[in-house]
Parts: structure tokens; sequence; C-alpha cells
């Protein structure tokens, strides 16, 4: 009988207290003793050559440090693809790219200054659709691309504006064609959309003359950034220093590197005073990275029985000015292209394309949502072009553990089960039961939607933790993991104390991260952290339950096996008089005379993604996928054709997440990546005018979901079948959740008005709009 | 993000306003709630020199109402103060409903129903709501008072009656007609806070003589009201067929624009849809 049980219970968050009180420390919270302020001088057009700069009027201005230009700063930089610029160089790509940037003793004298600088242009031919960008003769966003530096498994095509193509070719998709009794080929389009985290980007970074760098900064990656930055500028990894407090919102955006190159190289050109940067509302929109830009084909070939027999699919992705992420989200909605289903003969490929367009990013779902839409909406299309429920459709195709999917994966005995996760979504919102379809002059429907997503990442990556047993018997434990608002660090501490039998009050888990002194991990991103982060604890919990044992078996003089460490306590069971506190151990044991022995006690855990191979790049098989989670969302809206309006009553949800660790953490994560799905389904895009500047960068204009926008009802149902080699079976959801909102929508808008959308967002006026076509199709008919 | 630098000032009496504006008017904001001034100054798109700050004078804090005068609201009564207010609330319906439609909570607590009228934004939610209820605008300056109807004081896309040197002390709105009703519609682009797409205040009266008056926000470069609709009512006919024709002569009179946040099309739809609303709602018509 367990005395302390945690996992699987609702605890509260342990940084509730100091977020509900505003104590928790933000980066923008922090100040430096000298520290400078920085405003940038951004570029006006979308695509042009930067003929002269003067900074003449500028430097005069007393206060002012700084002023740092593209051609003192010759990086480049980037994750998979080394393509970044910190400041413009030669020419600008896309409207908000910084081009000047100065350090100043105060925000105003640094904002008078970039007002006091002149910059000539010469407007060079741009291209803002990706479809366009790929044509023969496009204007070329980066000129020198078969020069730069990317990770193997990225395939830019020089003297193009294709940064990655992924190929994944399995079976004969020709051949599937001419077996199917009926083939369905749609298109469909989504634009930018930005993560609109309650932070904007925040970096201080400081480069002192002895070679030390030292960064605050809100990132989700803070040994990605020390890496990135070492590669980027040629500095030993040992010489850097990132530290990351608390994250106000990541969602993807603050992935990987993004402006700590420029506060570092302003504050060497300072002489190494601290150099912030707080990114305005406007400038989160228009100059640091936005999701990318999608448009698909897709053309499914499928028996009269319901069975698919054969997919192509075209990706097309809106990178913008730069690859970052984006290279690899292709590569991602390439190897996962199908969703949640067996089909045998596939052909995919997914396209990053440059344009002159902000840059895009990684955004929670790492382009699932965006090809899910797409994926999704078409699972419909084509059940009603051969008569079938679109639910029966599903099942009948679902990737099913024992199946194979687009990589020539076998789907494992515990792998999750998407049929699961459909029949109780299916059951929980009524589907199929005889409701009245007009509801005070509006219609009704309903709409599903299934979904699978894996981890993004290199086939290798891994994960630590430290856990450090203190004086009193109280234990420390260190992750490089980030707290961003999903509560990792919460379920961790659930697991330290349930392992050791001991008060979870007793259990801390620090809270800033600092590369030298917190345990690697590769990023807090692709809903990896519960998996990755919980199996690197549960090691350090043995190692650290070992060095106790070891010692404690020394001094009680018996073998170590027989010994269990639980409720703060070695001992032998059964034993009174072989028992001892573990405080007795912390700093070292002591024999009655007082010779001492072992030392602090401190377990080391580790954990290495499992199974994952290299795509081959002719036709993306492979081992992608250190788990899939699945998944299924279904909604119930109602649409006022006179006016557009689409409201969402209900949403109905459902993913095999293995298990709940802590069900009102998870509860939050379900409600709010819904509620980021319907923003994206309903009101957020990027309108830009035919210049390519942005019209929409601010929070009046770019809609997002308020409190009277979101649904009048959630029901959540977990599905746990576990997952064996995860921490208490568990699967990560952060970005599951919100996957699969928008074509769920999007069906239920059909089954309510008998109109289709390949577009989102589904807003009031485009609503509107395919209503009124329709209307003037059936009037005309 | 920093404001340019401007130097503050707080008069305490009117007077004492009139005169720092007869001094300062080219090179001077007046800063009420600030909810729009704030703005463009971050913006960069006004730099004043001066900052005249008029929430320290008592007389522009009124907010009262009699039978003979009806509702007199000060330029720095906020529009929480104003949907606090019982007889707004029983007898200027639709201007209450139109306050409470602006931003949201945070904005109303600082916002000055003044302020919303004086930055004449076409989209300006309590307009329409002024419009039909007949409002007239109390204009003071060094030289001496004026008083003139709402109608008269937009004169454009942020451009109003306003000369130099005048500034608005308070907005006044006569009782309504014996046995009114009135309303206002907004349609925005979401049911979280919003601007308007279009807005649509009605007023119907039967005392006497019929009176029917709609106005609309967003719809033209002014807020305006639309007065041949009232003939409509006039003439005999079904009252469903008469609010028809009131919303297509609404849509005949005024010229919306495609913008960032709707197309003309839509706008022009929205507010035929708004206006037959508005009317079935005060007409008693189902």
């Amino acid at each position: 009988m367990k005395k302390y049980s945690y996992v699987g219970k609702g605890v509260p968050r342990i940084d509730a207290f100091e977020k509900v009180t505003g104590t928790a420390q933000y980066t923008a919270d922090l100040r430096l003793p000298g520290m400078l302020y920085t405003k940038l001088l951004k570029s006006p057009h979308a695509h042009a050559r930067i003929i002269r700069i003067d900074t003449s009027e500028a430097e005069k201005l007393l206060g002012v440090r700084a002023i740092l230009t593209g051609k003192e700063v010759p990086y480049k930089f980037g994750i998979y693809m080394q393509d970044k610029e910190t400041l413009a160089q030669k020419k600008v790509h896309h409207v908000g790219e910084p081009v000047v940037a100065v350090a100043a003793d105060t925000e105003e004298i640094a904002e008078q200054a970039v007002e006091l600088i002149k910059v000539e242009y010469e407007e060079l031919p741009a291209v803002f659709d990706q479809r366009d960008a790929m044509k023969e003769g496009a204007p070329l966003v980066h000129e020198r691309l078969h020069e730069y530096k990317h990770a193997p498994f990225i395939f830019p095509k020089p003297h193009t504006n294709i940064a990655n193509h992924f190929k994944l070719r399995k079976g004969d998709v020709e051949r599937g064609f001419k077996e199917a009794d009926v083939i369905v080929e749609n298109e469909f389009y989504q634009p930018q959309v930005q993560n609109v985290q309650m932070e904007t980007h925040t970096s201080i970074g400081q480069w002192l003359p002895n070679g030390q760098i030292n960064i605050w900064t809100s990132a989700q990656s803070p040994f990605a950034v020390r890496h990135l930055l070492s590669v980027g500028l040629g500095v030993p990894i040992h010489k850097i220093n990132v530290v990351v407090p608390y994250l106000g919102g990541g969602f993807g955006g603050k992935a990987g590197l993004h402006w700590e190159p420029l506060v570092v190289l302003l504050s060497r050109k300072a002489g190494g005073r601290p150099v912030r940067l707080v990114m305005t509302r406007e400038e989160q929109f228009n100059t640091t990275a936005v999701r990318q830009g999608f448009y698909a084909r897709v053309k499914t070939g499928v028996k009269r029985d319901g069975k698919i027999v054969a997919e192509e699919l075209l990706f097309l992705w809106d990178a913008g000015a730069y690859a970052d992420y984006g290279v690899n989200i292709t590569r991602a909605a390439g190897y996962s292209c199908t969703g949640p289903y067996e089909i045998p003969n596939v052909k995919c490929d997914s396209i990053t394309v440059y344009t002159n367009h902000p840059y895009g990013t990684a955004y929670r779902g790492f382009g699932h949502p965006e090809f899910h839409f797409a994926t999704e909406r078409q699972m419909d299309l084509v059940a009603r072009a051969i008569g079938m429920d679109p639910v029966e459709f599903r099942l009948k195709n679902a990737a099913l553990p024992g199946r194979i999917t687009a990589t020539g994966e076998k789907l494992r005995e515990d792998a999750g089960r998407v049929d699961e996760c459909i029949k109780v979504v299916v059951e929980a919102i009524g589907w199929g039961k005889k409701e009245p379809k007009q509801v005070g002059g509006k219609l009704r429907g309903k709409g599903i939607a299934a979904l699978w997503k894996a981890p993004a990442m290199p086939s290798y990556t891994s994960s630590s933790a430290i856990l450090k047993l203190n004086e009193d018997g109280t234990v420390t434990l260190s992750i490089g993991s980030i707290e961003m608002g999903q509560g990792t660090p919460t379920a961790l501490a659930q697991m330290v104390a349930e392992e050791l039998q001991m008060p979870i009050e007793k259990v801390k888990v620090v809270t800033k991260r600092e590369t030298d002194f917190s345990p690697y991990t590769w990023q807090t991103v692709a809903s990896r952290g519960l998996f990755m982060e919980g199996n690197a604890t549960l090691d350090a919990v043995r190692k650290l339950k070992e060095q106790v044992r070891e010692t404690a078996a020394e001094l009680f003089g018996v073998p170590k096996e027989e010994l269990v460490v639980a409720e703060e306590k070695v001992f032998v069971p059964g034993k009174p008089d072989k028992s001892m506190p573990l405080a007795k151990l912390a700093t070292a044991g002591i024999f009655p005379d007082g010779r001492g022995i072992g030392g602090p006690v401190l377990g080391y855990g580790m954990y290495t993604a499992e199974g994952l191979t290299n795509l081959d790049p002719e036709t993306g098989q492979g081992l992608p996928a250190l788990m899939w989670t699945f998944g299924a969302q279904g909604a119930e809206v109602e649409v006022d054709s006179e006016t557009g309006e689409v409201r969402v009553l209900k949403m109905v949800s459902a993913f095999d997440i293995g298990k709940s660790i802590n069900p009102v953490l998870l509860k939050g994560q379900v409600y709010g990546g819904i509620v980021q799905g319907i923003g994206s389904a309903l009101m957020e895009e990027f309108i830009f005018n035919e210049k390519g500047a942005l019209l929409n960068n601010n929070l009046t204009d770019y809609k997002i979901c308020r409190a009277q926008d979101i649904p009048d009802e959630f029901v959540f149902i977990p599905i746990e079948n576990p997952q064996r080699n995860a921490p208490y079976g568990v699967r990560g959801v952060g970005e599951h959740v919100r996957i699969s909102v928008e074509p769920a929508i999007a069906n239920a808008i059909y089954d309510a008005t008998g109109v289709d959308l390949f577009e989102i967002p589904m807003n009031r006026e485009r609503v509107w709009r395919a209503l009124k076509q329709r209307g003037e199709k059936v009037a005309s008919a | 993000m920093p404001l340019p630098k401007f130097d503050y000032l707080r008069p305490q009496t009117t007077e004492e306003l009139a005169a720092t504006l007869a001094e300062h008017g080219a090179d001077a904001k007046l800063f009420a709630g600030g909810t729009d001034l704030i703005v463009v100054m971050r913006d960069k798109l006004v730099r004043p020199k001066y900052v005249i700050d008029i929430k320290g004078i008592e007389e522009l804090r009124e907010l009262s109402w009699d039978e003979r005068r009806g509702l007199t609201i000060g330029a720095a009564v906020t529009l929480s103060e104003l949907i606090a207010s019982e007889v707004v609330r029983e007898r200027f319906g639709a201007l209450w409903k139109a306050a409470g439609t602006l931003a949201d909570p945070t904005i109303r607590n600082r916002a000055t129903l003044v302020g919303n009228i004086c930055n004449a934004s076409p989209a300006a939610d309590t307009a329409p709501a002024l419009l039909v209820l007949w409002a007239e605008v109390e204009i003071v300056s060094a030289n001496g008072k004026r008083v003139i109807p709402i109608r008269e004081f937009f004169k454009g896309v942020k451009r109003t009656a306003l000369e130099q040197g005048e500034f608005v002390r308070a907005v006044r709105v006569p009782n309504p007609p014996e046995g009114a009703k009135e309303d206002y519609l907004k349609w925005g682009r979401t049911r979280g806070e919003d601007l308007a797409v279009v807005g649509v205040a009605g007023l119907v009266a039967n005392s006497g003589k019929k009176l029917v008056r709609i106005a609309l926000s967003s719809v033209a470069p002014t807020p305006l009201i639309v007065p041949e609709v009232e003939g409509v009512f006039k003439g005999g006919g079904s009252v469903e067929g008469q609010i028809d024709k009131a919303a297509s002569i609404v849509v005949e009179k005024i010229s919306p624009i495609s913008d960032v946040r709707a197309g003309k099309e839509y706008r022009l739809h929205m507010a035929g849809v708004l206006t037959k609303q508005i009317l079935k709602r005060i007409l008693g018509a189902s």
C-alpha cells in the first residue's frame, strides 16, 4: 500500500502561487546594471537592395552607445538551414526585417536615434505566393542558396526558392489510382498566422571583453540557443551561458534562435554592456517569426467499399524570407501526410518555398494543424463521393496497431488507438442522432476529424535530469525543459514524489534554466517533454536511490538489494533497527565512530529517443516517430446564413494520451489548444497589401478568440492505452489538442449548410460569401 | 514603447482650459481617457507639444438629468460611469447599449463619450445613438459658447466641427419623445471585443406624429443619420414591406469602403440586415 499517490491526481501547479501573485520573473522583468535598450529600424520594403545607410546624425545623439548595421555582422544563423541574417546585409527580404539596430541608455533615445537614420533602397521585384515563387524566373529570395550550410535531411534546390523538398513514396500510386473506383481531388489554402504569445520575444545579451557571452532570453530551447549561437559566431560553447526564466507562452514561436545574436552583437559593440530587446506587438507580427502559409492539393483514390487505395499529396509551404523550422515542418508534415490512416500507395511532395513574407517558424502542431485541415476535409469529401458515412469511412482506414504507416513503419502493439478516440467522440457528440437542423432561424451541424502526430525531431535527440538530495531530506530536480504554461515541471514533481514515496511539498523543481548548470535537453518542443524529461527523471530517481542504497548498505552491513527507499527513509523492511532518514545520507553517510562514507547524493538521469532512423531521401521510408499520439475532435456549430456567423456550440475531444499524469493540467491544455484552433478556424489571418506590407499587425485587426468566442461546452475524454517505453505510459499531447479543430468545424459547417469550405479562416464575411454563391448557383440552376 | 516628449498641463476650470487652448491650441491635444490619443502618440502619428488633461476639471464630470433639459454628459464622464447610470439605462436605451459595446471594460473605465465623438472615427460606437436621439454638442472656447446638433459635428474621417481653441464641454441629449423605443445593434468580425463593421441605431415614436430615425456607423466617412427612412413609414402598406423599403434606402444612401476589417459588399449587406433587425425590434414587428 502506497502512502503517497500523486500520479493521476489533479495536484495544483507548483508554480501557481508565483504566477497568480505576479512574483514569477520573466525576461522583461530583469534589470541589469548598465543595461542598454534596443530599437530597430525596419525595412519598409518586401524586397530591396540596400544602397546606403547613413547613421551619422544618430551617432551624435547623447546616450547612443552602439549602432549596428548588417554589413558589420556578416553571420548566418539557422537550425536546419543557415540562411538567417541578424540584420539585413545586402538586401531586405521582407517588410519589417531589421536593417539597423540602436542600443542606447533609454528606449526614448534609441527610438530618437532610429528616426535619425536614413536608408536608401532600390526596390526589387518581390514574390508573395508560394506557387508563384516556384515558377521559372521568379525573383529569388536567396540567390546564394547553393552556398548555405544545412542539415543532411534537408534538400534545397539551388538557384530556386525551394528551401526543402521532402519526398515520400510508398507502394505504387499510379497503380493504386487505376484500382480506384472513385478519385477525388481538392485544393486547400491557409494564410500565415502568428503564435500570439502574451509575452513578446525578449532577449538580453552581453558579450564581455574577455569573450564570455551571457544571455537572458524568452526561449523554448536554451541549449539550442547556445549551440546555434556557437556555430553562427564561431565561439566555443563553454563561453556562452544562456538563462531562461519563466516563459510567457511559446507555442513553438520561441523555439530555436531568434534575436539572441542581435543583442549579443550590440553588446560587443557597446563594450560589453548588457543590451535588451523587447519586441513590440507590431514587431511580434512583422519582424519575429510566424506560422507558414499553406497550400495543398490532395488526390485520393478509393474503392466503393470505402478502402483508400491511393493518395497523392502536394504541400506547398509559404516559408517567408527565411527557412528556420519551416524546412523541418515541411518534412514532418510530409512523413505524417496521410493522417491516422493506412494507405497502401502514397506519394507526397512537401515543399518549403521562400517568399518575401515574414519568416515562418514552428507553431503548436508543427504543420499538422495545416495539413490535417486538408486531409480531414478530404476524408469527408471522399466519403461523400462514395456515399459512405464519414465516421465509418475513417474507421475503415484507421491506422491501428500492426498497420503500416506511409513511411513503412509497422505501428507497435502498444501504439495508441485512433479508432477508440473516434468512437468516443462520435458517441459524445451524438453523431447521427436526429436533431433539428434549424434552431431559431440558424442552421446546426456536426463534424468530426481525426488526427495523429509524433514529435518532429532528429532521430537521436536526448534529455537529462539531475535530482539532488538536500541536507534535510528534501529533493531538488533540475531539468533543461522550459515551463511555458504547459505544466511539465508539476507533472515531473508528481512523478518524483510518487517514486520516492514522499510528500510533493518536499520536491522542488528549479524554475530557472541556465545552460552552465542545468542538465541538457534538446528543446522544449514537439510534445516530447513529458515523455523524454519524464524518462530522464525516472532514471535520475533510480540513480539517486541506488546511491543511497549503496551507502546505507555499508552502514547497515546488509546487501543493498534488501534496502528500500521510501517515506524519506532508507530501510530494510520489517527491521526497525535498519532504518535511517534520507537526510542523514544527503552529504555523506556517517559510521557510529564518526567516519564518513559515500558523498553528496545526486541522481543523474538521461534518456535518448529510441528506435528512430533517418528517412530515405528519395522515398521518405524509415522510422521518424518516437510515439504517435492519436486523437479525434468533434464540433457542433450553428451557422447564421444571413450574416455568415459560425458559432461553435460544443467541442468534443479525445486523445490517446497513454496516461493522464495530472487531469487538471491536462484539461487546461486541451481547452487552451481548442480555443487556439478555433481562433485559426474562424478569425486569424495575416492580411497583406499588394506590396507585402502586413495590414493587421496588431490585436485590433488580427483577431484572436476572446471569452465570448469560445464554445459553450467542452467535453474531453482521455483514452489511456499505455505506451510501454514511456514514463507511466504517457504520450505527448501539447500540440495535438490544437490539431483538427479547423476541419472538424469546416465539416460541421457543411453538415449545417451544405457548403464546402476549402480556405481558412472561415470568418463571417467568407462564410457569407460562400453561402451567397451557393444561393446564386441554386437560383440560376 | 515610449511616447514622444510633451508638456503635461492640467487645468482646474473650464476658463483655464479655454485660456490654455487659446494659447497652445495649435500644438496641443486634449486628453480625457487617452484610449485614442495615447495610441496615436505611441505610433508617432501625432506629436503634440502639450497634452492637456481635462480630468481635473470638476465641471466636466457632470452627468445629470432633469425632466426639462434631459441628459447632460460632461467631457470627462467615462463610458463605465454612463453605463452605471440608472437614468441612462432606463431613458436612453440606445445610448446605454452602444456605450456597452464600445471596446471592453478596461477601455470603458477610461474612455469618455465626448472623447469617442471628438475622435470622430467613422466607427464611433456612440455616434449613431446620439444621432437618433437628436443630441446637441456644447462647444466652448475663450470667445464664448455655441451649441450645435450632433448631425453637424462630424465633418469627415477624424474631423469635427471644432475650431482651433474650442473644446466640447458636454453632450446634451434631450429626452426622447413620449413612448419612444430605441436600440443599437453592432456587427463586428467576432463576438469578442471589436470595432464595428457596421453599427445601427434606431428610434421610433408615435407621439402626435410618427418618428422613425435610423443612424449608422462604419458605412461612410462619418457616422450618419438617414433621414429618408422616415418618409417610408408615412405611407401605407405592411410594416414588413416598409421595413424592407427602409433597409433598401439605407443601403442606397451609405457609402462604405473595403478595408482590412470588411469588404464594401459585406458592409452594405450587413447594414441592410441590421437595419431590418433593429426596425423589427423597435416597431414590434415579428
